[in-house]
């Protein structure tokens, strides 16, 4: 087991690196020129002198493999710079903000798996009746719906109900938890529902298949009790996809976040790398892709340690 | 119809009747109504006018999400007079004289003013400062330098005396100093900062009614009272700046009461939906700020005045404000270069002489007409039919990327290819700082609607807007020539010259002038909307009635 973690890690550390690698040429490559956006650019003419001065005091004008070097350096020993935009240290920048992104995942995917699952096995084991229907058409307009049109119609309803909006000030968890609560409850609520949707649709088209299985049929027939037959022998087989989809989502949620963000006015890592890439803050990006990839990477192999731990066939042996 | 200035349309007519009619049910601060109020002190302003300030430094910077947060920080040496826009007052002078020639201007800086950190302002500041603007340190930008261009040296006499030597004499001058951007900078702060090449990026210390409190990048940007004020006391305690980038999602925060005002709108579909909400004043105000379709003039095909002139005429201009303007304010159009309804606006008849302009609202041109004169042109220049033109644009702002598609799409009728390469806004500027372009649709806002404002901005080779790359030494020296005149009619003749000089290059096209719009609470009272976005943001008479 500990080996195939290592294993794992290492595989995931490659993919950083390849991820690094990545972001780096991307961001020079893309059109557009950090020395530009930090010129005032649309204020009017810069000159190519002025440009110049701006491209040597922020380094850019050294050969790439030099730049990439210096970066990749500093990365390693998790220095990831200072924002050409802000002026402060990335580390800080997403450290500030990484909380309220955190917890909208976390929020969200709570309200999914705690609604989705067991919204899904009701739907399977009524399928076909009005039950059944009424929970589809919820999954379909949950797929179906933008996630920042529900932000927008949940602040409306909001201030239309209850003529109460969240406060703009913000504080995390930790500082003031019933006011990070009553903050962003309204954004988990947003895209957690089509995550909710999601995973209800995953679990009904798999419960239904387990059920039709010949063990189900044995154990219904050996007496087991129905509850016992629904979560043991069905929803605990059928769940390994499911897993699957939550552990994809939750890494996905991290980088999806962007437009609800901006909806509900959260200052969350989402906006900051997009106004960092919009900006060709190079450090700020690259730093922000690196954060969130390498939740991708603990993400996955967690996924992978919980297939183990839920379906024996698949576990893994030490030698 | 008034064709000599706005398009004055049944629906204007309307939309301004309700505007006034809220207003007077509640409370539009107008000048009269906001001096008849009876002020309360205390209270915290929420704002939001759209996302982060790239910075702070307000010399450095041409947008008004840093103008808007720095202005109530800073004081300039003189300031538009709110009850009269076309007038100056001294704010951090105490008074000013010119000699007779003219190109000598002696600055009287006031006593006792004191910077947020204590140091006391000098006439040593006041040179700084002016040089900074005119001249800047290597690694500071200074997108107005133009502006002060005219300044030949700036001398100190004495800890409250500054002497400006101008190169020639410039009535305007007075109002080329009082750009709510000149914010006025310490020596002892700016100049050590000026040589890291960083400036006041990070940092705001001013001498206005507001100081920093704290700034928290995408989330909050707090200014408190200045108690050291040197002039009458803000009414508010605080004002709270929130980065919120939608307007759609502004709008929200409105209705919420999660904000008290929006000082930039400019989809009118949003500030429509604000308007019908109980309780909310809303407002558009034509700005200074003009759309212009600039051809490269450095690049075949364009070089040829035929080519631009044909550029000018397939463009219906009433179609482009009917179909732009809901989009991004850009409802309005005025005859000549200046802004709608100036003094030195050209006649009809003289704005009709020059090819497309007759489009206008209210001109009676015909563009089926002026389409085949436009065929004809480029013939003769030698531009085959289905001749390629890539539009680039920025995707995130109404004013460009839906001026680039409407013109795109009206080029196509005299048959040129011409398609709209839309891409965010730092490969934009990338393309075009480096004149890598045919041609573009900018949109171009100024502080203040003075002649050598507007024109030595938008309108000379050296000014900060040629993105086209003409030069024309003719058309400069007639802008100098206007500049000079400090007989007012000879002036108004002098810009009417400029302005017919110019129109014939096709040099820049004008399209349409855009109206940016306000909308807040009717608790907020003593806000005065000028004639242009950047004037009186300094909040310091504005207060919250509940």
């Amino acid at each position: 087991m500990l080996a195939y973690l290592t294993q794992r890690l290492a595989v995931g550390a490659v993919s950083l690196f390849g991820v690094a690698v990545a972001v780096f040429l991307i961001m020079r490559v893309i059109p557009g020129d950090a020395a530009v956006m930090l010129s005032g650019a649309g204020g009017g003419v810069v000159s190519e002198q002025e440009l110049q001065d701006v491209r040597h005091k922020l380094g850019l004008d050294r050969p790439l493999p030099v730049q990439f070097a210096d970066w990749a350096a500093k990365v390693a020993v998790l220095q990831l710079g200072t924002s050409l935009r802000t002026g402060n240290r990335v580390i800080d920048d997403a450290a500030r903000r990484f909380p309220y992104t955190l917890q909208i995942v976390v929020m969200a995917m709570v309200l999914a798996v705690v609604g989705g699952i067991p919204l899904g096995v009701l739907s399977a084991y009524r399928a076909g009746s009005w039950l059944d229907q009424g929970l589809r058409l919820v999954s379909i307009g949950g797929l179906a719906a933008p996630s920042f049109w529900i932000g927008l119609i949940i602040i409306l309803g909001l201030i239309w109900l209850f003529e109460w909006s969240a406060p703009l000030v913000w504080e995390p968890f930790w500082v003031s938890p019933l006011q990070s609560l009553s903050q962003l409850v309204w954004p988990a609520l947003a895209v957690g529902f089509r995550q909710l949707a999601l995973i209800a649709r995953m679990t009904r088209s798999m419960m239904l298949e387990v059920l039709g299985e010949d063990y189900v049929r044995t154990a219904r027939a050996k007496g087991v009790a129905e509850a016992s037959v629904v979560l043991r022998h069905g929803l605990q087989n059928a769940l390994l996809p499911v897993v699957t989809v939550i552990g994809f989502e939750f890494s996905a949620l991290f980088g999806g976040l962007i437009v609800t963000e901006s909806v509900f006015s959260v200052p969350g890592l989402g906006q900051y790398v997009v106004d960092s890439i919009l900006n060709r803050d190079y450090p700020a990006a690259q730093g922000i892709v690196l954060i969130l990839a390498s939740f991708v990477v603990v993400s996955n192999v967690t996924v992978d340690m919980m297939y183990g731990w839920l379906d024996p066939r698949v576990r893994v042996q030490d030698a | 119809m008034d064709t000599a200035g706005f398009r004055l349309t049944r629906r204007d007519v309307l939309r301004t009747t309700g505007s006034l009619l809220t207003a007077a049910t509640l409370g539009w601060p107008t000048r009269a109504a906001a001096q008849a109020a009876a002020p309360k002190r205390g209270g915290t302003l929420r704002v939001s006018n759209g996302g982060d300030p790239p910075d702070f430094d307000i010399q450095q910077t041409a947008t008004y999400l840093t103008q808007f947060l720095a202005a109530p920080c800073y004081s300039t040496l003189m300031r538009e007079d709110v009850s009269d826009p076309t007038r100056v007052v001294p704010e951090l002078i105490e008074r000013w004289d010119i000699a007779a020639d003219g190109r000598t201007v002696t600055l009287h800086v006031r006593k006792d003013v004191a910077f947020h950190n204590g140091d006391v302002l000098t006439a040593e500041d006041v040179k700084y400062n002016l040089d900074r603007i005119r001249v800047p340190p290597k690694g500071i930008v200074s997108p107005r330098k133009g502006q002060l261009a005219n300044i030949e040296s700036v001398e100190v006499r004495g800890p409250l005396t500054a002497i400006v030597h101008l190169k020639q004499p410039q009535p305007d001058f007075l109002f080329l100093i009082s750009n709510p951007f000149n914010g006025i900078y310490p020596k002892k702060v700016v100049e050590p900062l000026d040589q890291t090449g960083q400036g006041m990026k990070r940092q705001i210390v001013g001498t206005g009614p507001f100081r920093l409190a704290r700034a928290t990048e995408g989330q909050i940007y707090e200014l408190v009272r200045n108690e050291k004020y040197w002039g009458p006391a803000p009414y508010l305690d605080r004002m709270q700046f929130f980065p919120i980038k939608g307007e759609v999602e502004r709008a929200a925060a409105l209705q919420g009461k999660r904000v008290d005002g929006c000082f930039f709108f400019a989809s009118e579909s949003v500030l429509q939906s604000l308007a019908k909400v109980p309780g909310m004043v809303t407002l558009r105000r034509p700005n200074p700020i003009f759309i212009n379709l600039i051809p490269n003039v450095t690049k075949k095909p364009f070089d040829d005045p035929r080519v631009r002139e044909a550029l000018s005429l397939a463009i219906d201009r009433e179609a482009f404000i009917k179909t732009v303007g809901p989009l991004a304010g850009a409802f309005y159009h005025s005859l000549g270069l200046m802004p709608p309804k100036s003094p030195y606006s050209l006649t009809a008849a003289e704005v009709k002489q020059f090819s497309g302009y007759d489009t206008l609202p209210g001109l009676g041109g015909n563009i089926a007409a002026n389409r085949q004169k436009a065929i004809a042109l480029l013939e003769q220049a030698g531009v085959p039919k289905g001749f390629k033109i890539v539009i680039p644009t920025r995707g995130d702002v109404p004013a460009f990327r839906d001026s680039a598609i409407n013109v795109s799409s009206q080029l196509k009728l005299v048959g040129l290819d011409a398609t709209v390469d839309v891409r965010d806004a730092g490969a934009f500027y990338q393309l075009e700082t480096k004149g890598d372009f045919q041609i573009v649709m900018h949109s171009v806002a100024i502080a203040g609607a003075q002649p050598d404002q507007i024109l030595g901005e938008g309108y000379t080779s050296f000014g900060g807007r040629n993105y086209g790359g003409w030069k024309n030494e003719a058309l400069d020296d007639l802008y100098r020539a206007q500049s000079a005149e400090l007989d007012a009619k000879k002036r108004v003749e002098a810009v009417r010259q400029f302005q017919l000089a110019f129109l014939k290059t096709y040099n820049q096209v004008n399209l349409a002038w855009v109206g940016y719009a306000a909308a807040h609470a009717s608790t907020l009272h003593g806000w005065v909307p000028m004639t242009d976005l950047y004037n009186n943001m300094q909040m310091s008479r504005v207060w919250l009635s509940t």
